[in-house]
């Protein structure tokens, strides 16, 4: 399942006619409600996930460099734990396609998915940062 | 209530730790499985604890595990936190001694839930755990004077006394029966009686060492156990039990009660060898000589045909009392 969808995702990514889909994939309303319409403490979250998503991305890549596969089914549950969290939907499936390939021992499947995260918690950042900065004023 | 989160995503703790702050619980949050062991080992540690599935180091299956296993403490009530794929994995974790589980990301309102049903276990699992206790109370009490009780005194005056002999040291067994007490209950009635039971019970109680036993052995009879005991300061112990019941009335019924007490007592050290009964026996013995003698005084049992004979000091100490 995870490598179908993944594929599917795959494509998606690759769209760069993405721009409004890209702010479909994070679900504020549902964040939101979450908890509580709390402005300031979503700030608080945006900010532990933008330190924290970087984190788990490098190690999530220094464990593909060095095969610790196991380092990497880590680093891709607690991205993904986190992306769910922050309702941010798409990023999240990418993750836990991401987890299920590096523990199915995947690696070319692996590979791909890493790669696809990091470009959607690319994408993610500056909405992130648009949010933060929404907070803020 | 104390609950304990153990989770190592930053934010999903930082969630879960708002949430249960908001609804008003003592929230303590660790990132790891070790540091929710060492959160639990503490003394009133959580009740509730939310364990992450998943954590570096001891999991949350392993701290689930090692919960269970320490059975003597409060029940600690464990919910799971897993991601929605591990439905599998909830089987083994609730056979691992989970009462719970909840997927991430949770819903704000099936936590509370989740929580409030965990609260309603403890709470039932107080309630028993007091029950039980108040019926192992009422079984091992008397309920007059809260006391041990005749069979769990009698109990305790055997273990002492064959420890004493296995240690070469000397138990004293006393028995300390209220003087005219049937008067006491004829001139001011039987809930005064209960109150100067009450009270003597109390003064015993109070003048004696934390490691010494008083029990109530019958009516207005009491038995008072002082283990490690040097023979030669056992006469003067007694005699002070003597004079803290007559030193001062006691209260009962918003009238003031002079109450004397007599005791008869025997040192295991005598009678080597004989059991508890025996030496309980010789003590009553002393008891009666003591109430035979006048009352309000201190006989001690003596061997090989000495009973009761008043030792040098007795003599002194039954001047005392008079």
């Amino acid at each position: 399942m995870g490598v179908e969808q993944n594929r599917s995702l795959g494509v998606s990514t690759m769209n760069p006619q993405r721009n409004s889909a890209s702010r479909a994939n994070w679900d504020i309303k549902e964040l939101l409600e979450r908890v509580d319409d709390d402005r300031e403490f979503l700030c608080e979250l945006l900010l532990i996930f933008r330190r924290d998503s970087e984190t788990n991305l490098q190690k999530a890549k220094a464990a593909l460099r060095d095969k610790d596969l196991p380092g990497l089914v880590r680093a891709a549950h607690t991205l993904k734990g986190m992306l769910r969290n922050l309702s941010m939907n798409r990023a999240a499936e990418i993750a836990y396609a991401l987890e299920t390939s590096a523990r199915e021992e995947n690696c070319a499947q692996t590979e791909s998915c890493l790669a696809q995260l990091e470009l959607a918690l690319a994408e993610l950042l500056p909405e992130v940062e648009a949010q933060l900065a929404e907070v803020r004023a | 209530m104390k609950i304990l989160i153990a989770e190592d995503d930053n934010l999903s703790r930082k969630m879960l730790e708002k949430t249960l702050c908001q609804a008003g619980y003592e929230v303590t949050a660790v990132e790891n499985g070790d540091l929710a062991m060492s959160e639990l080992d503490k003394d009133e540690p959580p009740r509730l604890v939310l364990l992450d599935w998943v954590m570096p180091g001891r999991d949350g299956l392993s701290v689930c595990r090692e919960v269970r296993q320490r059975s003597e403490r409060a029940y600690t009530y464990v919910i799971l936190l897993s991601s929605k794929e591990s439905k599998a994995e909830i089987v083994e974790g609730l056979e691992s001694g989970a009462d719970d589980y909840l997927t991430k990301p949770f819903d704000v309102e099936e936590l509370k839930a989740r929580v409030r049903a965990g609260e309603r276990i403890l709470d039932l699992e107080d309630r028993l755990v007091e029950a039980r206790e108040s019926m192992r109370f009422r079984a091992t009490h008397d309920l007059l004077t809260s006391l041990w009780n005749r069979g769990v005194i009698l109990e305790l005056v055997s273990r002492e006394i064959q420890r004493s002999f296995r240690e070469n040291a000397c138990t004293v067994v006393m028995m300390c029966d209220i003087d005219h007490f049937k008067r006491v209950n004829d001139e001011h009635g039987h809930a005064a009686g209960d109150e100067v039971l009450r009270e003597v019970a109390r003064r015993l109680q109070h003048s004696v060492r934390s490691y010494d036993m008083v029990g109530r052995y019958g009516g207005e009879e009491f038995l008072v156990v002082l283990n490690r005991c040097e023979p030669a300061s056992a006469l003067a112990r007694a005699d002070n039990l003597r004079s803290v019941i007559c030193g001062k009335p006691m209260r009962a019924r918003g009238k003031s009660v002079s109450v004397t007490v007599s005791i008869g007592l025997a040192l295991s050290s005598d009678y080597q060898n004989a059991d508890a009964d025996e030496i309980i026996r010789k003590a009553d013995a002393a008891l009666y000589a003591a109430k035979e003698a006048g009352r309000n005084r201190v006989r001690m049992a003596r061997p090989q045909g000495e009973m009761h004979k008043p030792v040098e000091k007795a003599v002194a100490l039954e001047g005392l009392g008079s």
